[in-house]
């Protein structure tokens, strides 16, 4: 299967999204770390890590008897090469931020985006 | 920033369609500009762990990058102490490491010890994911990516604003990085 698909079959499921957010959050947590924080199986977190791993979103790595799961954002960045130029990813950043900052004016912001921007 | 990331490495893997000794070539080429490493030129003596690292501008006069080498394990590792020449931040290092897999070489780069909430921290994220995309490009295309000669562009634009801390005279071989 091309690299993409499964790429993007990856990022199709809500919790393998939040899993993302967790690890770009909190780099080299272990599995068991991971499975805690949400309210299905150990089997289904296992399983979708392993969905996670096969396209290169995440790296997990043996330390000792645990092993640690890291974010790896370059088949993201793939993503966004392939459709922005220089200009259009300048102009869609200030149409992003301009989004977030009437929607903070109105709603308060939202949890991702106060991860998002007290980490850049 | 959560005290837990603070020291925690990040990684940075592509799979690049090509040989793991042509890779390896590729990343280790000196004197010669790398369109994927910020258009910079490695100046060393040799690679041998304890060599001293300079990553300069291609006509010499500045140095962006200063580290010592830790570990060489052709082809399959890389490592080096990392420090950029304009930031008074602790150093950080920065680690390759190369495996030969089916269709070609999964390529890793691992920043650790990046000094939590710096500049440096913000530029080795930045930066991490460029030089991963750049060097796939170069190596599978054999020419620089448009984003690479880009940088070039801006870098010989901007030169006459480097800071002169960052002068390749500041910077000598025998300099101990710390």
């Amino acid at each position: 299967m091309d690299p993409l698909d499964l790429v993007f079959q990856a990022l199709a499921h809500p919790i393998r999204r939040a899993i993302l957010d967790l690890l770009k959050r909190r780099p080299g947590l272990c599995i068991n770390d991971i499975a805690e924080q949400f309210d299905v199986s150990r089997i289904a977190v296992l399983k979708h890590l392993r969905v996670l791993e096969e396209c290169q979103l995440i790296i997990v790595k043996k330390s000792g008897r645990k092993r640690a799961v890291f974010f790896n954002v370059v088949p993201i960045q793939a993503i966004y090469d392939r459709w922005t130029t220089e200009y259009s990813a300048f102009w869609a950043e200030q149409a992003l931020d301009l989004k977030a900052q009437l929607e903070a004016s109105i709603h308060g912001p939202g949890p991702d985006k106060q991860i998002q921007k007290s980490s850049s | 920033m959560t005290a837990t990331s603070k020291n925690q490495p990040q990684y940075f893997r592509v799979v690049i369609e090509a040989p793991i000794e042509r890779v390896w070539e590729a990343l280790t080429q000196r004197d010669q500009v790398l369109p994927f490493f910020f258009n910079s030129v490695l100046h060393t003596t040799s690679l041998a762990p304890g060599a001293p690292v300079r990553m300069r501008s291609p006509n010499g006069k500045f140095t962006g990058v200063v580290g010592e080498v830790l570990e060489l394990e052709p082809p399959f590792k890389y490592s080096h102490t990392f420090k950029f020449t304009n930031l008074d931040d602790p150093i950080c290092v920065v680690e390759y490491e190369l495996k030969s897999i089916e269709g070609g070489t999964e390529f890793t780069l691992v920043v650790r010890d990046a000094p939590a909430g710096t500049k440096t921290e913000k530029y080795m994220l930045s930066g991490g994911k460029m030089i991963v995309a750049a060097l796939k490009h170069w190596v599978e295309k054999g020419r620089p990516s448009f984003t690479s000669r880009l940088i070039g562009f801006v870098n010989a634009l901007s030169s006459p604003f480097t800071p002169r801390k960052c002068r390749s005279e500041n910077w000598p071989l025998d300099k101990k990085i710390k």
